[in-house]
């Protein structure tokens, strides 16, 4: 049929865009194009500093004031927009093409209303009455699922979690039905639930609203959920291009199928598959290679590689830049030599005995309140309970992996066993020794055994000393080697991290994402401690850094015999990760056991509902559909009964709609010998469910 | 089907102050002959079409070359456009045969979509409903389209779907109409998939009363 | 690969030296710094100077009074027909270079605005980071506490700690000091409450390192680059404030010659000899100009530059 809905509503051609530095300019992007559709999602992927962002803002023309488009065309609904001049772009950008960045900040007033803020779009530009226009915003906030529209609106911006932030941008965005939505990485800093709704979200505003959608993001299952197409770029470049489906079960580029084998596959575990980091990193703009910018960290990279500049062209239904595109094939690629040899796991003999033992461990913080009464003292007392009734123990040499949404108390019971924050009760014993108590309680040999890996790259580090300095400061604190070998062991450290001896006298400010991740590392590893904590390691990282990290925590793992905690919100890399899962949901962990038992039924409802959310780097794969609806409740008056009971999805396969849910805590339910789940639904029951993500052919 | 259905979303819309010369190149590059013109908020201003792009002889008559190309460059799509009181409109809720009567009674080739009383959501144009209505008679997909006449009364189109029930055949499209140049008599025209004509004729042939008058295999 | 990443190994760390004159270099991206530097320098300059040589003695009553700027006396002379020019360099020494110490002869280097901002910054540094770092109750105290003391005007609070301690170099340092800490503290604990929430604070806190190896090896560093702006612009108000002082005669104590003293006796003859008040005002409007600009170009590149 002939269909003029097909028709483009953006058209990149040969876009080139240069920003002006000190001395010169440097192109960010050298070479992009691609088409988007009307109702189609166009995916662009690849690493930070590949230029993703630059050619988003080019279209926007936000490139600020040293950016410029160099080369090459950009067309929006058949109009050239390298030629329009502001006012027109600025019309363009109220009514026809909408941003929706990764921080939501960026695009709220903080100190304006939130309904205020939305009903502007509609009121200034199109006339449309207060009270109309207010009236749409709240219709336009509960179809992003913003729960209680009508109140949020009555709010300001800091008043609402990052999730719901997000969400109104998302809201604004749409409010005018922009023929092209750009989004760079929206749902990055979201909780996977969170994420799953907004993907929805997107699905249904292409077969609805016939919206285009340019779609950013360095997460390959996202991509495979939301895209229809993807465009891969790399250093400034679009590498290949095609449909999801082909580019996942065929990725002709080096590049691609480097970024494929970053991530684990869907259930994998650490025992029986390996990621495989790309070696090296994105050339810097000003500092690109003359023949094909991957071939310094290529594999198949040959003479021509090295002089020749391939160009992007077709190849069976992709477009492909490799000079060797037709005889790479992916599936005989084996792993060279110099890529970090992964360390071979070997099931250990189930270790003596455990290493730390948690016994109903509560963290309460004290909630302050302003009225008379309680600054007097004489209020009743209120708590949030971030950490509830936490049983559990890990051994020697094993990893725990704690998952849930943020504000679940993840964070809160790493620190209650660092002893950052006093636990309010129950029993936590390390290597023996009572740890209930916050630092200035315990003994120095306990808080030398036990360090922590912090998320934030950019913050882990002191800016104001070098990497050697800070390495040796719990080196000389601890004693661990006489002062004169202090030099020697950071050095050490400094290999064990693959970072060589020059990286000593660097700063911080020297060193990439990942670099400065390996140093934190190295220097929680200083003290030669027993556990280490990682709240979200790897959470802010490319996935070819992240994958490298990874193995090297396994690999200190395997030399150290260390025992780890691993936090992190993407379930496949805590699957792949850990040998036991604790999955928390409002301060109260919902089911614990072995990895694998976690990820296959019988589920807690919880945990079923979290997997269905979890984006699979598949196109192909079968996912359960399942929304939790609403907000976590606030953890000041949880729920009674099971916590979860106000969105369990499940509650109704009990006798009288799950009253009993309401008000009874639920049993501890064992379907293995060590694999506990917290739910009224007996254990037959819970075996029924199905498994929430299924290979098609065989599901 | 309704004009949601079918209409285009996100037409390509231009603002009054652009140059006549652009707009007839939008037009060209894009193949399209409508543009509606829209101010902030996207609220419809006016139309453009290919005819109202022409030139005029009698308003250029006078002018030499010189003129002309001035008058044309200095010419903006506000000059010419069909102001929005005068333009037919409809909203993504009506039914396209009621699009198609508006377009037929004013003799016109498109309607832009409205919303929110003067928001453009989208525009409907002929090749639209030309489109529809080669989907309604399931014309993408290969088969046996066959014309059935039937006296018009009630419970005749009931025999004929009982048969088609029958058979379990699967019908791609379905269009009636009161026959042409035979008073009282409606014809059905049917798309069925997987079939064979002869099978389609015998069976339709022993409904009482009514009649195979065409059939023949389509792609 | 290999190649590349020898490459970027060659990219060697640059020494120390040449590292400093980096990071003072930004200076110059920015004009009014630009400006501000050399105005400051030039004080600076005139000062190390009047430590050798002045044109004549600059307390020798050895001239005409009140005479206008001629070719022996540059900026002429003042109403006990002293040379001005020689006055005004000397002048520098007492705020910049110099502080007389109580007993004897004895002399501190360091002039007394330096000195009274330094120990602004330190009185406010510690108590800034108590009160950002622990919080709580110790942050409430600090801070009502602090909070008494700018409601007093500045004046005033110079004037209770002058009438209490006498007049003396020292005196006028302690009146700056305790005038200026509270702006410092109340910058500091803005600083310390951004910064001790990043997570090398927690490092350091899992490390239970003692809370003054945090508030000063973690913390403070990384606070340098607000509060050397922040001095910068102390050191102005400083000379400012020992101007005022000078100007109400309670000032530094004689005989070293003192701007704001200068402005004051001047100001009895205005009508003989008006330019006797101009030149130290303008001195005093210069070096608190020069240092003001300075210290915007600063703050205008450092925070260009550390993004
Ligand atoms: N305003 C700017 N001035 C100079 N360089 C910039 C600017 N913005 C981005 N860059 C550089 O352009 C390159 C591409 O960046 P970006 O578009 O943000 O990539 P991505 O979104 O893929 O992470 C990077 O090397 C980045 O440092
Ligand atoms: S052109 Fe050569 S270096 Fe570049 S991706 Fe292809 S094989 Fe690798
Ligand atoms: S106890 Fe009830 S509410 Fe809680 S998870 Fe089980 S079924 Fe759901
Ligand atoms: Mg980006």
């Amino acid at each position: 049929m002939v269909d003029n809905k097909a028709s483009p509503v953006l058209q990149v051609k040969d876009l080139a865009v240069a920003y002006k530095i000190r001395g010169g300019e440097i192109e960010a992007v050298q070479d992009a194009s691609f088409v988007i559709k009307r109702g189609e999602a166009y995916g662009i992927v690849g690493e930070s500093g590949c230029g993703k962002s630059t050619v988003a803002w080019a279209v926007l023309n936000f490139l600020g004031a040293n950016g410029y488009v160099k080369r090459g065309q950009i067309k929006f609904l058949g109009q050239e927009l390298t030629q329009k001049s502001k006012s027109e772009l600025r019309l363009l950008r109220g009514d026809q093409i909408a941003m929706v960045y990764q921080d939501p900040m960026q695009a709220l007033n903080p100190s304006m209303r939130l309904g205020d803020q939305m009903k502007e779009v509609l009121t200034i530009h199109r006339g449309i009455s207060d009270a109309e226009a207010e009236k749409r915003c709240a219709k336009m906030l509960e179809r992003v699922y913003m729960p209680d529209p009508v109140n949020v609106m009555k709010r300001y911006p800091h008043q609402i979690s990052g999730g719901q932030q997000q969400r109104v941008v998302i809201g604004m965005a749409l409010l005018n039905n922009p023929a092209l939505l750009i989004m760079d990485e929206p749902t990055t800093a979201l909780d996977v639930t969170v994420e799953a709704a907004v993907l929805d979200l997107i699905a249904e505003l292409r077969h609805e609203y016939d919206t285009a959608i340019m779609y950013i993001t360095h997460n390959l299952g996202v991509v495979a959920r939301v895209a229809t197409r993807v465009g891969v770029m790399y250093a400034g470049e679009m590498v290949e291009q095609g449909t999801v489906e082909e580019i996942f079960k065929n990725p002709r580029h080096p590049y691609t199928q480097g970024l494929m084998r970053c991530v684990p596959k869907l259930g994998a575990n650490k025992s029986e598959s390996i990621l495989y980091p790309i070696p090296g990193r994105v050339p810097p703009p000003g500092n690109r290679p003359a023949g094909c910018m991957f071939a310094p960290r290529c594999d198949y990279a040959d003479n021509r590689c090295q002089e020749e500049h391939p160009a992007l062209r077709a190849l069976d239904n992709v477009n492909v830049r490799c000079h060797l595109a037709e005889e790479i094939d992916w599936r005989q690629w084996t792993p060279t030599e110099d890529v970090i040899a992964p360390p071979a796991v070997i099931a250990q003999a189930a270790a003596d005995q455990p290493i730390l033992e948690a016994k109903s461990l509560k963290t309460y913080y004290p909630v302050k309140g302003s009225s008379l009464k309680d600054v007097l003292g004489l209020g009743e007392k209120r708590f949030v309970k971030a950490v509830e009734d936490a049983t559990f123990q890990i051994k020697r040499g094993k990893t725990l992996g704690v998952v849930g949404e943020s504000g679940c108390g993840k964070s809160t019971l790493v620190k209650t066993i660092i002893g950052l924050e006093d636990s309010t009760g129950g029993d936590v014993k390390f290597l023996g020794f009572d740890i209930t108590g916050n630092l200035s309680t315990r003994d120095e040999q306990v808080i030398k055994e036990l360090q922590m890996v912090f998320q934030n790259p950019d913050s882990t580090m002191n800016p104001t000393y070098t990497v050697g300095q800070q390495i040796a400061r719990p080196i000389r604190r601890f004693k661990t080697v006489p002062n004169d070998q202090v030099r020697a062991e950071v050095v050490n450290l400094l290999e064990t991290m693959r970072l060589g001896a020059n990286y000593f006298d660097r700063l911080p400010r020297q060193l990439s994402g990942g670099e400065k991740q390996r140093v934190g590392i190295a220097r929680a590893l200083a003290s030669r401690p027993d556990l280490i904590l990682c709240d979200e390691p790897v959470s802010a990282l490319d996935v070819s850094v992240q994958a490298a990290v990874l193995n090297l925590l396994l690999e200190i793992q395997q030399k150290y015999d260390t025992t780890l905690v691993f936090i992190a919100h993407d379930l496949s890399v805590v699957r792949f990760f850990s040998d036991e899962i604790a999955v928390m949901y409002l301060g109260q962990i919902m089911e614990i056991g072995p990895a694998e038992a976690i990820y296959a039924p019988p589920y807690h409802p919880y945990t079923e509902a979290l997997l269905s959310a979890v984006p699979v780097p598949d196109p192909t794969a079968k996912q359960k559909h399942i929304r939790l609806q609403g907000n976590v409740p606030s953890a000041i008056n949880p729920p009674a009964g099971c916590r979860f009971h106000t969105r369990c999805p499940r509650r109704n396969l009990l006798p009288n709609g799950g009253k009993i849910c309401q008000t009874e805590i639920p049993p501890w339910r064992e379907p293995d010998d060590e694999h506990k789940i917290f739910c009224h639904l007996p254990t037959d029951t819970l075996t029924t469910f199905e498994p929430v993500i299924s290979k098609e052919g065989n599901g | 089907m309704l004009v949601k259905d079918c209409m285009t979303r996100h037409p390509i819309i231009v603002p009054a102050t652009m140059p006549v010369v652009k707009a007839q190149q939008i037009m060209a590059d894009n193949k399209i002959r409508h543009l509606p013109v829209a101010g902030d908020g996207k609220r419809l201003l006016g139309l453009v079409t290919r005819q109202r792009l022409s030139l005029k002889t009698d308003t250029l008559g006078s002018l030499n070359l010189w003129d002309i190309t001035r008058h044309l460059s200095n010419m903006t799509v506000k000059n010419v456009m069909l102001p929005s009181t005068k333009v037919q409109t409809i909203t993504p809720e009506r039914t396209i045969e009621r699009a198609a009567r508006i377009m037929a009674d004013h003799k016109i080739g498109c309607l832009p979509v409205m919303e929110n009383g003067g928001v453009v959501t989208g525009i409907i144009t002929e090749i639209d409903l030309l489109n529809a209505f080669q989907e309604m008679l399931g014309l993408p997909v290969e088969g046996v389209r066959v014309t059935v006449r039937m006296p018009n009364r009630p419970g005749e189109f009931s025999k004929l779907m009982t048969a088609l029930g029958d058979q379990n055949w699967g019908v791609m499209g379905i269009g009636t109409y009161p026959s042409p140049k035979a008073d009282g008599f409606y014809d059905a025209v049917l798309k069925i998939r997987l079939v064979a004509a002869a099978r389609v004729e015998d069976i339709l042939n022993q409904i009482p009363d009514q009649e195979v008058i065409d059939i023949r295999n389509v792609a | 690969m290999e190649a590349m990443q020898s490459g970027l190994k060659l990219a060697a760390p640059p020494s120390r030296l040449r590292r400093m004159w980096k990071n003072i270099s930004i200076i110059f991206d920015s004009r009014v710094g630009t400006i501000g530097m050399i105005m400051v320098l030039f004080w600076i300059v005139t000062a190390l100077v009047s430590l050798f040589w002045t044109p004549y003695p600059p307390n020798a009553t050895d001239f005409i009074q009140n005479t206008p700027p001629n070719i022996q006396n540059l900026l002429g002379t003042d109403q006990l027909g002293r040379d001005i020019l020689s006055r005004l360099m000397q002048g520098t020494q007492v705020i910049l270079l110099k502080t007389r110490l109580p007993w004897g002869k004895a002399i501190l280097p360091g002039g007394v605005a330096i000195w009274g901002v330094l120990g602004s910054v330190t009185l406010g540094a510690v108590l800034g980071l108590n009160a950002g770092y622990r919080g709580g109750w110790t942050d409430q105290i600090i801070m009502q506490f602090l909070d008494a003391l700018i409601a007093f005007p500045v004046i005033v609070l110079y004037l209770v700690v002058i009438a209490a301690l006498g007049q003396g170099d020292l005196v006028v340092i302690v009146a700056i000091t305790i005038t200026g800490a509270p702006g410092v503290a109340r910058l500091v604990r803005s600083l310390t409450l951004d910064i001790k929430t990043r997570d090398y604070i927690r490092a350091a806190e899992t490390r239970a390192e003692t809370i003054w190896y945090i508030m000063f090896k973690e913390i403070l560093p990384n606070a340098r680059g607000p509060l050397l702006v922040d001095s910068m612009l102390r050191v102005g108000y400083a000379i400012f404030a020992i101007g005022t002082l000078g100007f109400l005669g309670i000032g530094l104590p004689p005989p070293d010659p003192d701007w704001g003293n200068m402005v004051n006796e001047a100001r009895r003859s205005i009508f003989a000899n008006p330019l006797a008040v101009v030149w130290p005002s303008l001195a005093i409007a210069s070096l608190v100009i020069g240092l003001n600009l300075f210290a915007d170009g600063l703050r205008e590149e450092l925070s260009r530059y550390q993004k």
